[in-house]
């Protein structure tokens, strides 16, 4: 006699056990620490647009230049000009959050309706689909945002913009290879003989119930790479500029004091860079490990 | 029989010519169309203060024989580039196309050694995780992998400088400065080795290669191989290591690319990253349309090596 779990384990995924039983306790350390700092970015970005901060952002003070963490009720120390560190990490989150969303935005609309498109058509489609899916990754990205700030203006959400419609196209593959395994499975054909509509069939059996998952990993994913281009462009000049604070330039900054021996006003926020984007990638990694299964990448 | 699959593989591989031919032509129009649909064109830009009146500027525009339609201007200038005319820099008056091949040797140099480096770094973990399995050393090296493909390389950048001029007193970053200049040769290893371990590729070559190793560990010839005690290795060795390797290798250049912008920022490397940052502050088109062209051209030459090791590799792709 096989007990519950053992015949559970047999049938996989279709077993009624809750997925996080099911889950290896790793990727549940991964989502929880990704979880953790998605929430920390959400209400740190809340409290700096409320502007409830520890001391005003732009306030210079001479007396406490390259102060170390601690010190004089600085919890994070203060940069070059004095400025309070953990104030501009805080407001620094604004650089990226909103262009991060919108960027996200675009790149999961286009792609999915490219993606529809492409699976559930098929034929040229979906050839079509996969030259844009090649065409965009001939393009090494900061080049292409390099090309586009020389030919329009350094501004964040036409970046922003770039980031998204590049996005796109590796969506767009997913959800067509998502929709093709749903199609070997009879599952569109079952549907379309009951006499849905199409558009029932595509947006509540094909997208709100098989492709959810794939669009949140998707989203998660697009923050983090989102930090990492905001924070390269500010380390570079085209981003955010001073006084503004911005995690990449508060980098570039504080690094003219390292041979002074003042490490922390550019190591604070690298490690704010570090964590928020190991964060993000862990999220959806851990996520699809979870709900998409291994191998499924 | 042979000759039959020689035919097969050549047309496969004229295929995959035409293909990237197809798509550079892509990547030219995708430069054309966002420099056409900027603002202000290169014309005006040039004759800034210099001309007044639009009938004066439209004259010189047909004076000089520029076409009008969007289409002309295309096809004029993808015939001046397939002659290797790429236009002159507007801040230097050079020619782009040498200047561009010239400093493209050192990205060229720069990102192949930090392949490499990653690779060295990369390869061990993901054979130890995909033969040994989970092991104590494998989640800390996971993690560990994790890390440095969420580090700023710029960061990273800084502090190797600062360890290695502070430290070691080593390289010729600071003019005069009395070292031990012998070791100066050192010095171009290190955006090499920054670039290796810092580009956000690591994580995933890891995991790429990981998966694609065991997978292939667990087919059916590997364990018949073990069981009639032949190498394991040499029977892995194509499917489990040479091509996911040339597979990742070419999905991974232009990520590479990317972070030589910004490695080469950092240590000051006289490259295309470089160039391509200097470009977009001037609003040098002519200079970063070249580079977004050599670099396409780079990342889909890449792309034709990896799907002709494929072919070659296992021509049993070719029936299906």
């Amino acid at each position: 006699m096989k007990s519950y779990s053992q015949v559970a384990g047999e049938i996989g995924e279709y077993s009624d056990l809750p997925f996080w039983k099911k889950a290896e306790t790793v990727d549940l350390v991964y989502v929880a620490y990704g979880l953790l700092i998605a929430t920390l970015v959400l209400v740190s970005y809340t409290l700096g647009a409320l502007k409830l901060l520890p001391y005003d952002p732009q306030q210079i003070s001479i007396e406490l230049l390259n102060a170390s963490p601690g010190s004089a009720g600085h919890l994070l120390g203060t940069d070059f000009l004095g400025r309070d560190i953990l104030s501009r990490l805080i407001v620094g989150i604004q650089a990226y959050f909103l262009p991060g969303l919108l960027a996200i935005v675009i790149s999961l609309s286009l792609g999915t309706a490219l993606g529809v498109a492409a699976g559930y058509r098929g034929g040229p489609a979906e050839a079509l689909i996969t030259y844009f899916n090649d065409l965009v990754e001939s393009f090494p990205r900061l080049v292409l945002i390099l090309l586009v700030i020389a030919a329009f203006k350094p501004d964040i959400y036409y970046i922003m913009v770039v980031v998204g419609v590049t996005g796109a196209p590796m969506i767009a593959s997913r959800i067509a290879g998502k929709i093709g395994f749903l199609r070997e499975k009879n599952f569109i054909e079952a549907a379309s003989v009951l006499g849905l509509p199409t558009h029932v069939i595509i947006l509540k059996h094909i997208l709100w119930h098989n492709c959810r998952t794939l669009l949140i990993i998707q989203a998660t994913l697009g923050m983090g790479e989102a930090i990492l281009i905001e924070t390269s462009l500010s380390y570079l000049g085209f981003g955010v500029q001073e006084p503004t604070p911005s995690w990449g330039n508060m980098v570039q900054a504080g690094a003219n004091y390292f041979l002074q021996g003042r490490f922390w006003p550019s190591t604070a926020p690298a490690l704010a860079i570090l964590f928020t984007i190991l964060g993000f990638q862990l999220l959806g990694d851990g996520l699809n490990n979870i709900l998409e299964g291994k191998g499924n990448k | 029989m042979r000759s039959a699959a020689m035919k097969a593989i050549t047309r496969a591989l004229s295929r995959e010519v035409a293909l990237t031919a197809l798509l550079l032509l892509g990547v030219s129009f995708v430069v054309f169309l966002i420099l056409y649909l900027s603002p202000g064109d290169p014309f005006s830009v040039l004759l800034e203060g210099q001309m007044g009146g639009d009938a004066a500027r439209a004259g010189v525009r047909e004076a000089l024989g520029v076409p009008k339609a969007w289409y002309a201007q295309y096809l004029s200038w993808l015939g001046n580039m397939l002659q290797g005319n790429f236009g002159k820099s507007i801040r230097t008056g050079l020619p782009v196309f040498g200047e561009v091949v010239r400093v493209g040797l050192n990205t060229l140099y720069l990102t192949l050694g930090a392949l490499l480096v990653t690779l060295f770094i990369a390869v061990p973990i993901a054979l130890h995780a995909a033969v040994r399995g989970d092991t104590a050393v494998n989640w800390p090296l996971t993690i560990f992998a994790y890390v440095l493909s969420a580090l700023p390389v710029f960061w990273l950048g800084y502090i190797v400088i600062y360890i290695f001029i502070h430290k070691f007193g080593l390289f010729p970053l600071l003019s005069g400065s009395s070292g031990a200049q012998e070791y100066a040769w050192l010095y171009v290893l290190v955006p090499i080795v920054v670039l290796g371990i810092g580009n956000d590729a690591m994580s995933e070559i890891i995991r790429y290669l990981r998966a694609e190793m065991r997978r292939v560990m667990a087919e059916d010839y590997i364990r018949t191989a073990r069981a009639k005690g032949a190498s394991v290795w040499r029977h892995a060795f194509k499917e489990g290591l040479l091509v996911p390797i040339t597979e990742i290798i070419a999905s991974k250049i232009p990520f590479i690319l990317g972070g030589a912008v910004i490695v080469e920022q950092v240590f000051n490397w006289p490259g295309m990253g470089r160039m391509a940052w200097q470009a977009a502050q001037d609003r040098d088109f002519p200079v970063i349309m070249g580079i977004a062209m050599v670099a396409a051209a780079f990342v889909r030459l890449g792309s034709l090596v990896q799907s002709i090791v494929y072919t070659v590799v296992n021509p049993r792709a070719l029936q299906e």
